[in-house]
């Protein structure tokens, strides 16, 4: 593979990663952003595949090749379960935000992970660093989804951009952490999605939907 | 026992309990051996503090290395878990007994507790920050079903919260490890140990400082989030209230302190790398924000166990607070503080669940007149509350002191000042609902008040434990201090 | 009504008086049993001990002083440390020998009590961790024993935990002392820290070389702190309320023995560790004693509570001996060596009057309100046939108190005139400033001073009873009389022959600094150095002495020249048509104090209220009217309501700002973040 198809590859992952997360702000009905996380899925899990490739290293194509397993069917899966069974009537309902100001919030955010992003870019001048600040951007644009969205697994998909953002980060900057780590890393975040799949069904159960705005009795 | 084994214990003891949980029928040998694990863990603590006790550091080639800093942890989580999981045994026995909860439950609350334990000494054992993180990450995961054992509404609710905030918070954190894994690589660290421990701490000066900023800003704030520091304080209370009392024990005792233990290093680190006024900027003005919402919570708190959690949230302010100074006495009384502050967080809570299974609720107008109905409750309780304000003989006041001169020593008196103003107002709070709880004389038709021994045997020994460690010097704040050395006091 | 005889009075009608304070006598059934007495005794018995041994101590420490004993093995990351000077051994003494007294007089007032072995065991702690204070040699051992003595009388104080008089007052008395702890901690911190040494005696010559703002910090902060625990104005709102509601006992030894280790803190770090500072500071101290004097000589002349009234008047004494202290600061700044003496032996010795005079009244209305029950001085009176011992005590007590002479607190307040009038106005604006204002609130506070005792003495002792308590008192025990008659030799051996602790003084002077000079010469004949005045209380007691003999013998040989008197006769009195004499003509202590009232009305500002309810039929008939008049502590109202108030609001303001919404909860967090992009640019 020439550095140039290389580069061009690469980029086109990131603007996928990138599209998608924006998709997820705008498509607010959950059915839809599960499709589209499978697609953020397999777009982050191409990095790696195609570093690997690029660099003859068997052990980050085969990482790669796990995280397209794990985020692109596992994870989406996980929550299309869900939907199936007892939150099948689930939309995210009025959110907190309209989708107008959303998108230009998103649009803020992706112009801040560009900005915050320079010292890194200014380190590592290689083609997959360049294009780091799409995982900041998603980073910053999960933090946003994390906030505005009501529906509990909402927030689980959000909850999810924001990993595949951390990531992209990793991938892109560095090849991806530590064999260990990103294996620890993921086991946490897929007990973590299931826990809250979990909890989001005996929400359910309990309160009759998973509108989050019905978990206020705690409070002073 | 060769010093791998040795260091493998504290995380392999637990899980070995958690392991003979998840088989066995019979349900004393799973409580037994969950104590043990516990007393194991207190055991291997002691004896790697008594290797690196003159500072130099025990490694291990699988990942794991103790230092100090690391020794003293472990202590803390082995004697923290002997309370709670001697405790934990009559909890489940009396909710067995109440018909509030399944076998299939109680085991499952074994087996995590257990895992829980194991995390928190990966956490405070492990020489690799990724793998430091995974641990912290863990704890999260483990307790999750822990504050939801009791099936309830309000628990449900507790439970979605912890998990949504820490999982933020901590992601938060994993963003900055990987920016400063690119900083380190790009600093000339090979990728395989770029994370390493004691690779970061000798290229820290190489560390490209911008870089550097924010990844130390995302992991302060990321990790402080299991440590309960401002903004990340809101899951604090619901889930410490919500969760089962030797739960609740364990993570306000120890859990928040192994999270900030974790702050403590990439303190010493952000110091090496960008000079001590960031680190100390930053935690001084997050200590004093977290402290003042801690204390106006406590003002008009209504529910002891609720008013328990803020109290750990003041706690968790003022160990901030100290960190900024960065002094070695203040850190020592630092980890003084928390040594104190988990025996007595988990003879409160403890006290708590007893009181809360007598009477069914742990509001405070429900909790009248104890010391006239239970003397040995009412002592109990009287005592950790004098403790957990600071007042001496308790080994809190020590620590306290310890940190107060080591402020001065850097200079921040006046942060000092309104750190005092705070848990001065902080301390009418606990002393004005400590007194309408245990003073005057017993309501007409309150229920009567029998300690059982699983309450009994942990609450006093922690008050005795508290009262030792206030009066004797000696071979543990020798300790201290070295730990303090270790994580780079000035 | 016939055949009353001249003198006997007849037994007050209306209901008993509720119980109040916390008297022993009354014993409302509970299920506590009764404690055994044995263990009543030991606690006695322990603090007896105690006190002695720590008086002893003090005797050794003020001749050679004991050196610094480090203990590493204890106080963890601190070690301990013990030291005493003279000033501290003067203190020891002092404290030791009124805890011998309360010691005795505990056996005797414990032994209808309820206390649980807790609370027997707390006052023997108590003291101990009193006499540890002065002890302490470095500043973490200073901390340590200063919160041991808080957590100490804390416990002592919630001796009857039932009433909730004794619950409010204990929250009061937990709050502002460790507000004064924190005051003190930062200030010795920072002491320690610009000294760069934790031992108070290496402090003591470094502190001069630290920076002037730090200095003054220390100075402000310890003195706040210090000032808590005397009882000074604004800080003394606890006073009143935990004396009055301990058990006697222990009102003894706060009052007498605690509220001077506030003034040890005083001496010992302002005046001898800090050294000579600006002439600011001896205004703060002139001012805030003045004001504490004036105030709380007000209250306690206003006030119908005997024990609330003694504990205002310990108030009054402190601000009393802070003036003084204050006085001798100022004048030895400049240069009057030999006043500023003066002045300083006027407040040590004023320490030492007071715990003698004080623990005595508290005695004695502790003895007032086993017989009786009662604390109220509108409900006693009579007590002087009844109960003739206590009354004798608290006779002394109550003279020593007034400053009047042959009172204990005669020559202290005394000298303390003499250096105020004799300060030369051409040394300093200031001094000519102060001096004769500190001159007038002194004779003004002397004044009221007698006012209050006299009324505390003349209605709550004199006269006929006005309840039945009053009138069916007994005398206390021996176990509570012996103690009360040792320390009322004491006020007497002190108001005519102070020369008695002039070696002590000698070595405490030494010890305070070399701005002190020779200090006065306390022998038969009281002279003063370097001005003109001299007085022998001595000499006036012989005097007064011989003046009671001489008259006692002319009445005895008017009375045998008589001659036979006829035999008596009974027949009814004739009393003007208006009936014979009834207790309800006499006194009380409120009207007693009305024209005080009325005077300061703007001052204590009281709550009066007249209710005149009509008879049903007719608006022109009066049933019935009520007068009801209560006074407040002011400070309290003025300053603390608000600051309470306004934490209230702010803690409801972040209430509402938690209401239990997880978006709202994660904002906070996304917050955190955005304050992370910006710093880390």
């Amino acid at each position: 593979m020439s550095a140039h198809t290389y580069a061009t590859l690469v980029d086109l992952a990131a603007g996928a990663l990138l599209l998608s997360a924006v998709l997820v702000v705008w498509r607010r009905d959950l059915q839809a952003t599960a499709r589209l996380l499978a697609v953020q899925g397999a777009a982050l899990g191409a990095i790696p595949i195609l570093s690997g490739i690029r660099r003859g290293d068997v052990q980050l194509a085969v990482v790669g090749v796990a995280v397209v397993a794990l985020r692109a069917v596992v994870f989406p899966k996980l929550i299309a379960v869900r939907l199936r069974g007892e939150l099948a009537h689930e939309r995210e309902g009025a959110p907190l935000v309209n989708t107008t100001a959303s998108l230009l919030v998103t649009a803020t955010l992706v112009i801040v992970a560009y900005a915050l992003s320079r010292p890194l870019v200014r380190l590592d001048a290689s083609p997959a660093a360049r294009a780091a600040p799409v995982g900041y951007a998603l980073v910053l644009i999960g933090v946003f989804l994390l906030v505005t969205r009501r529906k509990a697994l909402s927030q689980v998909v959000a909850f999810l951009v924001l990993d595949n953002g951390i990531d992209a980060v990793a991938f892109l900057a560095t090849l991806g952490v530590p064999v260990v780590v990103e294996l620890g890393a993921s086991l946490d975040v897929l007990l973590a999605v299931v826990i809250l799949g979990v909890l989001a069904g005996r929400m359910h159960a309990k309160f009759g939907g998973t509108d989050l705005d019905e978990l206020r009795e705690l409070r002073e | 026992m060769s010093v791998s084994a040795l260091i493998a214990v504290p995380v392999g003891a637990p899980l070995v309990a958690a392991a003979v949980a998840l088989v066995s029928r019979r349900r004393s040998l799973s409580g037994w051996s969950g104590i043990a694990a516990s007393l194991a863990v207190l055991a291997a603590g002691i004896a790697i503090a008594a290797r690196v006790g003159s500072g130099h550091v025990v490694a291990d080639a699988h990942l794991l290395r103790a230092d100090a800093a690391a020794a003293v942890m472990v202590i803390v989580i082995g004697v923290v878990g002997a309370l709670a999981t001697f405790a934990g045994v009559g909890y489940l026995d009396a909710e067995l007994a109440d018909g509030a909860t399944t076998p299939a439950a109680a085991r499952q609350y074994e087996v995590l507790v257990q895992v829980f334990l194991a995390a928190m000494s990966l956490a405070v054992l492990a020489d690799n920050l990724g793998v430091v993180w995974v641990a912290v990450e863990a704890t999260t995961v483990a307790t999750a079903f822990l504050v939801g054992h009791r099936r309830t509404r309000q628990s449900l609710e507790a439970t979605w919260k912890y998990v949504v905030i820490c999982s933020l918070g901590i992601t938060l954190a994993f963003f900055g490890v990987v920016i400063l894994y690119f900083a380190s690589i790009h600093a000339g660290a090979s990728p395989t140990s770029a994370l390493d421990l004691d690779v970061l701490a000798s290229r820290a000066s190489h560390l490209d400082p911008a870089t550097a900023r924010l990844a130390v800003g995302l992991m302060l704030v990321g990790f402080g989030t299991k440590a309960g520091l401002v903004p990340f304080h809101t899951w604090l209370a619901d889930a410490h209230s919500q969760a089962p009392a030797p739960v609740s024990a364990l993570m306000s005792g120890v859990l928040l302190s192994v999270a900030f233990s974790v702050v403590l290093r990439v303190r010493a680190l952000a110091d090496s790398a960008l000079g001590p006024g960031f680190a100390r900027d930053w935690l001084l003005v997050t200590g004093l924000a977290t402290l003042l919402v801690a204390v106006s919570l406590l003002v008009a708190q209504r529910d002891l166990k609720r008013l328990l959690a803020y109290s750990s949230l003041e706690q968790m302010g003022l160990i901030a607070v100290a960190a900024a100074a960065g002094t070695r006495l203040a850190i020592a009384g630092l980890l003084l503080v928390v040594t104190a502050h988990g025996v007595v967080k988990a003879v409160l809570f403890i006290s708590a669940g007893e009181l809360q299974h007598v009477h069914g609720s742990s509001s405070i107008a429900d909790l009248t007149g104890i010391a006239a109905r239970s003397p040995l409750l009412g002592a109990a309780i009287g005592a950790g509350l004098l403790g957990l304000v600071g007042l001496p003989p308790f080994a809190l006041f020590g620590g306290e002191l310890a940190i107060a001169r080591g402020m001065a020593d850097a200079h921040l008196a006046p942060a000092l000042g309104v750190a005092l103003v705070l848990l001065v107002v902080g301390y009418a709070s606990i002393v004005n609902h400590g007194a309408a709880m245990l003073l005057g004389p017993a309501r007409a038709g309150s229920p009567a008040i029998a300690v059982t021994r699983p309450v009994a045997v942990p609450v006093v020994l922690g008050v005795a434990v508290l009262v030792v460690l206030g009066v004797v010097g000696g071979p543990y704040p020798h300790l201290l201090e070295t730990a303090a050395t270790v994580l780079g006091a000035r | 009504m016939t055949g009353v005889a001249h003198g006997d009075v007849a037994r007050p009608v209306g209901p008993a008086p509720p119980a109040d304070g916390d008297s022993p006598a009354t014993g409302a059934p509970d299920g506590r049993a009764e404690r055994a007495p044995g263990a009543v005794a030991i606690a006695g018995v322990t603090t007896t001990a105690l006190g002695a041994a720590g008086a002893a101590t003090g005797v050794v420490a003020v001749v050679r002083g004991i050196g610094p004993i480090h203990v590493g093995s204890l106080g963890p990351l601190a070690g301990v440390t013990l030291a005493a000077g003279a000033t501290g051994g003067a203190f020891m003494v002092v404290v030791g020998l009124v805890a011998a007294a309360a010691g005795v007089y505990g056996i005797g007032y414990g032994r209808h009590g309820r206390s649980s072995p807790l609370q027997l065991a707390a006052v023997p702690a108590f003291v101990a961790t009193m006499l540890l204070v002065p002890l302490a040699g470095s500043v973490s051992t200073f901390l340590a024993t200063w919160e041991l003595m808080a957590v100490a009388s804390l416990v002592a104080i919630l001796a009857d935990h039932d009433r909730p008089a004794v619950r409010d007052a204990a929250r009061w008395y937990a709050v502002m002392t460790h507000l004064g702890f924190a005051a003190v901690l930062v200030g010795l911190v920072v002491l320690a820290a610009s000294g760069r040494a934790d031992g108070l005696v290496a402090l003591t010559s470094r502190a001069a070389s630290a920076s002037s703002a730090s200095r003054d910090a220390v100075f402000v902060l310890t003195f706040v702190g210090f000032g808590a625990k005397a009882g000074l104005v604004p800080l003394h709102v606890w006073l009143p309320r935990a004396h009055p509601e301990a058990p006697s006992p222990v009102s003894a030894l706060m009052s007498a023995a605690m509220v001077a280790m506030g003034v040890y803190g005083i001496v010992r770090i302002d005046i001898e560790v800090l050294g000579p500072g600006p002439r600011w500071w001896a205004i703060v101290l002139v001012a805030t004693g003045a004001a504490s004097a004036l105030y709380g000589v007000l209250q306690s002349s206003v006030s119908t509570d005997l024990k609330r009234l003694l504990a205002y008047s310990t108030t009054e004494n402190m601000g009393l001996v802070t003036l003084a202290l204050g006085a001798a600061m100022l004048l030895a700044g400049y240069g009057e060596r030999s006043l500023a003496t003066i002045a300083l032996t006027a407040a040590l010795l004023h320490v030492v009057a007071h715990a003698a005079f004080k623990s005595l009244a508290f005695m004695a209305a502790g003895s007032v309100l086993f017989a009786t029950g009662l604390r109220d001085l509108d409900l006693l009176g009579g007590l002087a046939r009844r109960m003739p011992a206590t009354t004798g005590a608290f006779s002394v007590a109550a003279l020593g108190a007034a400053g009047l002479p042959l009172g204990a607190g005669f020559v202290s307040e005394w000298l303390l005139v003499q250096s105020l009038i004799h300060s030369r106005p051409s040394s300093g604006t200031l001094l000519a400033l102060v001096m004769p204002v500190a001159v007038g609130v002194v004779a003004l506070t002397t004044g009221l001073g007698v006012a209050a005792m006299t009324k505390a003495f003349g209605i709550g002792f004199l006269a006929r009873p006005r309840s039945t308590a009053a009138f069916d008192a007994r005398e206390s025990p021996a176990a509570m009389l012996a103690p009360m008659a040792v320390v009322a030799a004491a006020c007497t051996v002190l108001a005519v022959a102070p020369g008695v602790l002039a070696p002590g003084l000698r070595r405490v002077l030494l010890d305070t600094g070399s701005s002190f000079g020779a200090p006065p010469h306390l022998g038969l004949l009281l002279r003063l150095p370097g001005i003109a005045g001299s007085i022998s209380p001595g000499l006036i007691a012989v005097a007064v002495a011989v003046a009671a003999a001489a008259l006692a013998l002319v009445a005895a040989v008017a009375r045998a020249g008589r001659s036979r008197r006829p035999a008596d006769r009974r027949a009814a009195l004739w009393a003007g048509g208006g009936g014979p004499l009834t207790a309800r003509m006499q006194y009380t202590a409120t009207s007693f104090a009305e024209p005080l009232q009325r005077v300061f009305d703007d001052v204590l500002r009281p709550d009066v209220d007249v209710e005149v309810s009509h008879v049903e039929e007719s608006r022109y008939l009066v049933d019935r009217v009520r007068y009801r008049s209560r006074i407040v502590d002011v400070v309290e109202a003025r300053c603390y309501r608000p600051v309470l108030g306004a934490v209230a609001t702010w803690a409801s303001w972040v209430r509402r700002a938690h209401n239990g919404s997880v978006n709202r909860y994660l904002a906070f967090g996304a917050l955190a973040v955005i304050v992370v992009i910006a710093v880390a640019r």
